[in-house]
């Protein structure tokens, strides 16, 4: 008989998984979304294949406008624009996906950790978030950057920084629900450990509205990157962020706008991409 | 219903934040009656007393409101009377005696004679003169002169008032380029009046003999300057007001230009200047270079000390690439530390050749392939080097072709100073804008070994040759041109041989203006006479 029913339980959580990722992709901004930073992730790998050139290879074709042999155009050093964006995308993609792995990680065990012992933990954790908080995120991530000296290892750690008390709230206001559930209680009274119960049984109830907000904060930090690369802080030259090729191209908004475009460009549609994945992940998850 | 009513208040929200920018936009400068030039610049001047500043934003404002007794020829460095009308000077080169104009006044009414040149000097060079205050430091004086009175070096031994309009220098040496020092805007001659009453405010309310007047100075936005109308140079000034407006970034000054907001603009990036050349409602003006930019070696450190690794670096950049890459080829490649329009240029030295290649070998035969270095680089454009990050990373390119790997670093302006003046870089792109015209200024300050220095350093190469040394000293206190010219001849050769630097262009310094704009000369020491320059309108 309890046999039957958890099978039937088994069954029905199919369904609804099968349902769920239905619903992603009927959703159609997200599936419009995911197929951008697929073509993205695509270009950013093959790059080498799609492109003769290699991006810090000068040539005397200075300038060009956008044309059949130079598909973006060249920079003041005849550099071809299209491949340095492209692998542009390879670093605004890792940095991305670095920082909010990074970012999720400890934000993710730190919440954890607040919300299921409390006390004096959540205390001195909350706090810690409440003060990364209070700096406006950009600014700190200058701040961390300027102590630590540019390159992109040091924005890397800069955003993740950032980042951190999102998770860290997020994961804990979960905790602090799932952690009064039934099944938790009951765990305890048979006497499973307490990280048997951490990591069996409160954490897979509480990784949902972390992965939304990880697809949402992926493109945050792509423009924060961006940023930081623009102010000088970001990779050190010759390698292709996008936001350092912004700021390199302000002198030649007037005569070379082409330099302006594309990487700002690239910059908009990954940031767009990766918020239309993250509005379709939370229709999904979002049981209304 | 309501949706539409929605979509209706959209609409004029839209339309109220569009209406806020375009407001924000206009209400700019207000015309009044008169002739009127809106000059355009990246910067705001720091103050108005000339003897307190170093930068070009305050001298190109306080050269129209101050004279010194002599000035610099409109084309060329070559000095002309101003508010000295002839001078003299014994054949030791240690007294200098000037006759001063008569009937000069300062714009608060306090005659200009013998006594207000010599408090000028005065408060300039005394430690203990009651005014020898300022709003920043007197920085060009100890520059220019050796230092203050007392000090061991000292130039001026005593300046002194022989009648009305007679004024007398006694020298303890005799200092080549003295005259060429009276003609810079340091040395303007202010009214002891006003001076006396408040040394500290002077900076604000500055008053000299000069062909304008201070009106007004709203800060990091414009200063207004009008008419004096007692100016001894008859029929100047062309126009009756002129106000400097600060507009930071490069592109939108340019944009400034075009939509006529501003008459005449300064720091151009190069590649706008082919898009002034092409419009016909505007006009480029070409400043000879008096500057160089180079790649200093920091010689004290290994490999750098290092002669065969010099001259690799130096058969590893690509001059002519970097001009056309960075400089639109508004720029002349350096062969010498000075541009070859000045004294005692040695035309006869021969640029080291690019060749990859050779450049390779030499590194190789030296034993130093694979070696690891840090150049610094500036964040901001200057003059002589509209964007040392590119070059930076242009080097780089090359660099790492012949073996040697390089890690660029990059700081804002001020920090940069301080990083490089203390010896911090292995290499660094670095660059001068003469002051005077004299190659003293360069080859002295630059590549002196008593320029050498721990801390704020100007010899940033650290290249302490002992004959260059002897050399520059002796052209210094020489006063014969031809003598000096090959003392100089002598120092670039030693210095060629030697490369403590790559030099590596002359910059031509673009400057744009309506196509009305009549009477601007582009001074190469970046001083303009603005007081000549009228607007004709058709």
């Amino acid at each position: 008989m309890e046999l039957e029913r958890a099978r039937s339980e088994i069954i029905l959580n199919r369904k609804k998984r099968k349902k769920m990722i239905r619903r992603f992709f009927r959703h159609r901004s997200a599936l419009f979304g995911s197929m951008m930073i697929l073509f993205l992730l695509l270009l950013a790998l093959l790059a080498p294949l799609v492109t003769p050139y290699t991006f810090s290879e000068k040539s005397d074709d200075l300038m060009q406008a956008p044309s059949g042999t130079h598909w973006f155009g060249t920079d003041e050093m005849g550099r071809d624009l299209f491949t340095r964006v492209l692998f542009g995308a390879r670093i605004s993609l890792w940095i991305g996906f670095v920082a909010v792995t990074g970012s999720l990680i400890l934000g993710g065990l730190l919440g954890l950790v607040a919300g299921y012992f409390g006390g004096r933990w959540d205390m001195l954790i909350s706090r810690l978030f409440d003060i990364l908080l209070a700096f406006p995120g950009i600014l700190l991530a200058i701040a961390i950057v300027t102590i630590l000296g540019p390159g992109l290892n040091h924005a890397l750690l800069a955003i993740s920084i950032i980042n951190v008390p999102i998770f860290g709230r997020l994961m804990r206001s979960s905790v602090l629900r799932v952690k009064e559930e039934d099944y938790i209680v009951s765990a305890k009274a048979i006497g499973a450990s307490t990280e048997r119960i951490i990591f069996q049984h409160i954490l897979p109830n509480c990784w949902t509205p972390l992965i939304v907000q990880g697809s949402l904060s992926f493109a945050t930090a792509v423009i924060e990157a961006a940023a930081l690369g623009f102010l000088g802080l970001g990779a050190e030259p010759p390698i292709p962020e996008w936001g350092t090729m912004l700021a390199d191209s302000r002198p030649f908004i007037q005569t070379a706008p082409w330099l302006m475009i594309f990487p700002g460009i690239f910059i908009l549609f990954t940031v767009l991409g990766f918020n239309l994945i993250g509005d379709g992940l939370r229709d999904m998850f979002d049981r209304k | 219903m309501e949706k539409r009513l929605m979509r209706w208040s959209s609409w004029v929200m839209l339309f109220l934040c569009f209406s806020l920018i375009v407001s924000c936009h206009s209400g700019s400068i207000q015309k009044d009656q008169g002739s009127m030039l809106i000059y355009g610049r990246g910067a705001d001047a720091k103050s108005l007393d000339p003897s307190q500043v170093t930068d070009g934003e305050s001298f190109r404002v306080t050269q129209m409101i101050f004279d010194t007794l002599v000035e610099y020829k409109d084309q060329n460095t070559e000095i002309q009377p101003c508010l000295a009308e002839k001078w003299e000077s014994s054949p030791d080169g240690k007294e200098w005696i000037f006759y001063l104009r008569k009937n000069v006044k300062f714009h608060d009414g306090t005659p200009f004679n013998a006594e207000a040149v010599v408090f000028n000097f005065k408060r300039w060079m005394d430690r203990e003169h009651p005014q020898h205050k300022g709003a920043i430091a007197f920085t060009y004086y100890p520059d220019m002169f050796a230092g203050f009175k007392g000090d061991p070096n000292h130039v001026i031994q005593s300046v002194t008032a022989i009648d009305e309009y007679t004024v007398k220098f006694v020298l303890n040496r005799p200092l080549g380029p003295f005259l060429a020092n009276l003609a810079m805007p340091p040395f303007g001659i202010g009214s002891p009046t006003a001076i006396k009453k408040d040394p500290v405010q002077f900076g604000e309310k500055p008053v000299g003999t000069g062909p304008y007047k201070l009106r007004e100075w709203k800060k990091n936005d414009m200063i207004t300057v009008e008419r004096n109308e007692d100016y001894w140079k008859k029929g100047f000034p062309k126009t009756d007001k002129i106000i400097f407006k600060s507009i930071p970034d490069n592109a939108a000054r340019f944009t400034a230009l075009k939509s006529g907001d501003i008459d005449l603009m300064d720091g151009m990036n190069p590649s706008d200047a082919i898009q002034v050349e092409k419009d016909p409602k505007l006009q480029l003006f070409k400043q000879q270079g008096m500057n160089v930019a180079y790649l200093a070696f920091n010689m004290r450190k290994k490999p750098l000390d290092h002669p065969q690794f010099r001259l690799a670096i130096n058969h590893a950049v690509d001059k002519k690439r970097l001009i056309s890459n960075f400089y639109a080829n508004l720029a002349e490649p350096a062969v010498n530390p000075y541009p070859p329009f000045m004294l005692g240029y040695n035309d006869e030295l021969k640029d080291h050749s690019f060749d990859l290649g050779k450049a390779k070998r030499l590194i190789e035969e030296a034993g130093l392939k694979g070696v690891k270095l840090k150049l610094y680089t500036p964040q901001d454009p200057r003059p002589y080097m509209p964007n040392g990050k590119k070059i930076a990373e242009f080097l780089k390119e090359d660099f790492k072709k012949i073996g040697v790997q390089v890690e660029i670093v990059t700081f804002e302006w001020k920090t940069y100073l301080d990083k490089v003046k203390s010896g911090e870089h292995d290499m660094a792109l670095f660059g001068w804008n003469g002051d005077n015209g004299d190659p003293d200024n360069f080859l002295y300050v630059l590549l002196d070994k008593t320029n050498a220095r721990e801390q704020n350093s100007s010899n940033i190469a650290f290249y302490t040759n002992e004959e260059v040394h002897q050399l520059l000293i002796k052209a210094q206190s020489t006063v014969d041109r031809t003598k000096r010219e090959q003392l100089y001849r002598q120092a670039q050769a030693i210095i060629k041989k030697e490369n403590p630097w790559v030099p590596l262009v002359h910059a031509t310094v673009p400057i744009a203006g309506k196509a009305s704009i009549r009477g601007f000369y582009p001074h190469p020491t970046g001083g303009y006479k603005l007081d000549q320059v009228e607007i004709i309108e058709k």
